[in-house]
């Protein structure tokens, strides 16, 4: 057991003095803020007030009720939140519209440089009233969701007008005519938690991302490590002193050990800064009212747990694949190959994010939170996303444990044989032989 | 005989394609030096392994100190220096023997107290915080070397320990080898250098093939080989000394160096009947000895000159 300590804690002190824990520790967090701060600052001042002109060649009320419906939209919601459209109508006879057309186009820019130049333009026409369709020059068309947002605008505005020359009372279009919004509220474990669906998404996003970076990069962590005592022939040492599968667990503990020391050092930052959000805000000059616009998710104590058991059970499957894959290795370039199946199946239960997360109770989502290498991350997945049957999640985490311990048993017999090999790397034929030879 | 510290049994161990041992039984007695010596590709380091329970026989079995239980189990008992060297690159010296120590059975403030002692005298002491890859290739020889000895074995074993160091360092190493062994503790280093292990070993074994040629304390294995050994240094005339070399009526087998010789007479041979021929050559023989035959002559002579040259190199299939 001493001995065994001694390879855990060799891995964890030599891990942590580096210079690259120290930066990965504080650098990733850093990207996540920097991350969380660009959508509240989008979100905010964004992409700014846009100047559009409304060329209006249409008859009665209709050019300026765009005029009107534009002027109402607002950048974000409160009731200081800037206007989003600067609009100027410029009324003109129906013949003259190709002239004006081309006599703007030009007009067309970066307004920064030259005053009075626009961000686009509407047509605004009887045709267009007809047929529904507006016409929008403008140079940031490639913008689907500032295309959606002005369309949205512009669809209540067509209506009102059909209604209004039919002969209805603008009033009663006004009224008839509010939409209806979803509001959603998420229930866990039968207390509403505040939350909206938007931040439980975020939540899923972040926690499964972090999953998949850690297994990853800690992953290839074991492995290199596996294959620097095999190239650097001090592995003969330690064999003749631990044997390969207590060598081989205490490389895959004491990384994984240094991952759960950096996630704790990062769930203490974290939990510090969402205590002192307000006064971290006014440091940077931000007022409070955005911090309100992103709703910080909150993660339930069991939710953590499910998150932080497959985390481990995860990590234990594909890092004893990545020593396996160290010890079959006699170069880091020989391993940068042989890991790929590996990195592919993690890629995988990555993958299996989104499908779950539409869907989280369909019957893929139970198959893939019961196969061992989707399981780590489907279940919590699908545990954050809706309540899970106490069955399933029993289930899945007996069959993760149980594929864990299958590909540790396969891991540590290929280990073995293979850390002493200096030969070319196996095929799948050898490796199996390994794998049988007692 | 003392209750031997290792025991082998007929062990035999095949890799893809070859046989790296075959049958080998080997008794090692408690106390002095073993030199374990053959060629290079004999099945020396593939023995020791087994030794070691790094790698397991095909067949057969070992023993140390009289136990049956695995060599890893007595790890604390048992040091071990492999012939390919390897360290943690990126570790600082002291760290990486407290390490060494620390996976021997050692705790971990004693290992390092015993690291500084040891790297102090080794005249390593103002090295222990460097990294490993900082120092010299026989510097960190002499770090894994300390590696091996820190939790005060009863039995190393060497392999190759003296392979790639200049003679400074070596002659160091040599020093303490032979005081581990004058402390009564049991040393087992292989080579294929013979005269090192003539002037260092109490008892050998010759290995050749993955087969044993001969064991037994050195100075048995010299008296078996024959007392009829000749050592000669000549002066002038090295091509007629030569041409009497080769006389089969005088010499039976001669390790020939042209200015000295060391020479096997044969069985109904006389060494009056060669000392006249080399005297009437006028060689100017400064030097006529009937001697022991060296291990180097020995080895030749059983070994054969053709497997001094190794086939393949030794390496480890499964």
């Amino acid at each position: 057991m001493r001995k065994f300590l001694a390879v855990v804690t060799r891995e964890f002190r030599e891990r942590v003095r580096t210079r690259a824990f120290v930066i990965s520790t504080v650098l990733i967090p850093l990207f996540f803020t920097l991350m969380i701060a660009g959508q509240i600052i989008l979100s905010t001042r964004g992409a700014g007030t846009w100047r559009i002109a409304v060329v209006d060649a249409a008859q009665g009320s209709f050019g300026a009720r765009v005029e009107a419906a534009l002027r109402e939209v607002k950048v974000g919601s409160g009731a200081v939140a800037p206007q989003k459209y600067q609009v100027e109508r410029i009324s003109i006879a129906p013949g003259r519209i190709d002239a004006v057309k081309d006599s703007l186009i030009p007009l067309i820019g970066k307004r920064e440089e030259v005053p009075g130049k626009l961000d686009g333009f509407l047509l605004v026409t009887e045709d267009g009233l007809a047929s529904g369709e507006i016409p929008y020059f403008g140079g940031n068309v490639g913008s689907l969701s500032e295309m959606d947002n002005l369309q949205t605008s512009l669809r209540p505005v067509v209506l009102t007008e059909r209604l209004v020359r039919e002969g209805v009372e603008p009033d009663a279009v006004q009224q008839a005519s509010g939409g209806v919004e979803l509001v959603t509220s998420k229930i866990t474990d039968g207390k509403l938690t505040g939350e909206s669906g938007e931040s439980s998404f975020f939540l899923v996003y972040v926690m499964t991302l972090m999953m998949y970076f850690a297994l990853l990069f800690y992953g290839i962590q074991v492995m290199s490590s596996v294959l620097e005592e095999k190239t650097s022939r001090i592995v003969e040492v330690l064999a003749s002193s631990v044997t390969p599968f207590q060598l081989m667990l205490g490389k895959v503990v004491g990384v994984a050990s240094v991952g759960l020391f950096q996630l704790g050092i990062w769930a203490m930052a974290g939990l510090y800064l969402t205590a002192n959000v307000a006064p971290i805000l006014s440091i940077l000059h931000m007022s409070s009212d955005a911090a309100k616009g992103v709703q910080l998710p909150t993660v339930t104590l069991p939710l953590l747990l499910v998150f932080l058991l497959f985390f481990v059970l995860g990590f234990f499957l594909f890092s004893s694949m990545y020593a396996a894959v160290g010890a079959m290795c006699n170069s880091q370039q020989d391993a940068n190959q042989t890991q790929h199946p590996v990195t592919i199946g993690i890629v995988l239960g990555l993958m299996t994010m989104f499908p779950l997360m539409n869907d989280p109770n369909s019957s893929l989502a139970r198959t893939l939170s019961l196969i061992p290498f989707t399981a780590p991350f489907a279940t919590p997945i699908r545990y954050s996303v809706s309540p899970l049957p106490l069955l399933e999640l029993v289930l899945s985490i007996l069959s993760t444990i149980a594929g864990v311990l299958i590909m540790c048993w396969i891991a540590s017999r290929i280990y073995r044989i293979g850390i002493l090999a200096y030969g070319k790397r196996p095929g799948l034929a050898e490796l199996w032989r390994w794998v049988r030879t007692a | 005989m003392a209750e031997a510290v290792v025991t082998v049994d007929r062990i035999t161990k095949r890799f893809a394609g070859h046989t790296a041992v075959r049958d080998l039984s080997l008794s090692i007695p408690a106390g002095g030096i073993f030199g374990l010596l053959g060629p290079n590709g004999a099945g020396k380091s593939t023995t020791i392994r087994m030794i070691l329970n790094i790698l397991v026989p095909d067949s057969g079995s070992v023993r140390l100190f009289g136990d049956q239980v695995a060599a890893r189990d007595l790890s604390a008992r048992l040091g071990y220096l492999p012939e390919e060297r390897g360290l943690y690159r990126k570790m600082r010296v002291l760290d990486q023997l407290a390490f060494l120590g620390e996976i021997r059975g050692l705790r971990r403030l004693d290992s390092v107290r015993r690291a500084r002692t040891w790297l102090e005298r080794l005249g390593l002491g103002d090295w222990t915080r460097k990294k490993v890859e900082d120092l010299s290739k026989g510097m960190q020889q002499k770090v894994q070397f300390i590696g091996s000895l820190l939790h005060d074995p009863e039995l190393v074993v060497l392999d190759e320990p003296f392979s790639g160091l200049d003679p400074v360092n070596s002659q160091i190493m040599k020093d303490v080898v032979v005081e581990i062994a004058r402390e009564g503790r049991t040393v087992l280093f292989s080579t294929h250098i013979m005269e090192q292990a003539e002037r260092m070993c109490d008892r050998v074994a010759i290995i050749a093939r993955g087969e044993k040629v001969l064991d037994g304390a050195l100075s048995e294995v010299k008296h078996d080989f024959g007392t009829r050994h000749v050592a000669l240094v000549f002066t002038r005339n090295q091509a007629s000394a030569a041409k009497i070399l080769r006389d089969p009526t005088l010499v039976a087998r001669a390790d020939d160096y042209g200015g000295s010789a060391e020479v096997e007479l044969p069985s109904d041979g006389n060494p009056d009947r060669l000392l006249r021929a080399l005297v009437e050559a006028d060689v100017g023989l400064s030097r006529f000895e009937i001697v022991e035959p060296s291990l180097q002559s020995i080895f030749i002579a059983k070994v054969g000159a053709e497997a001094a040259v190794a086939p393949a190199r030794e390496e480890v299939h499964a």
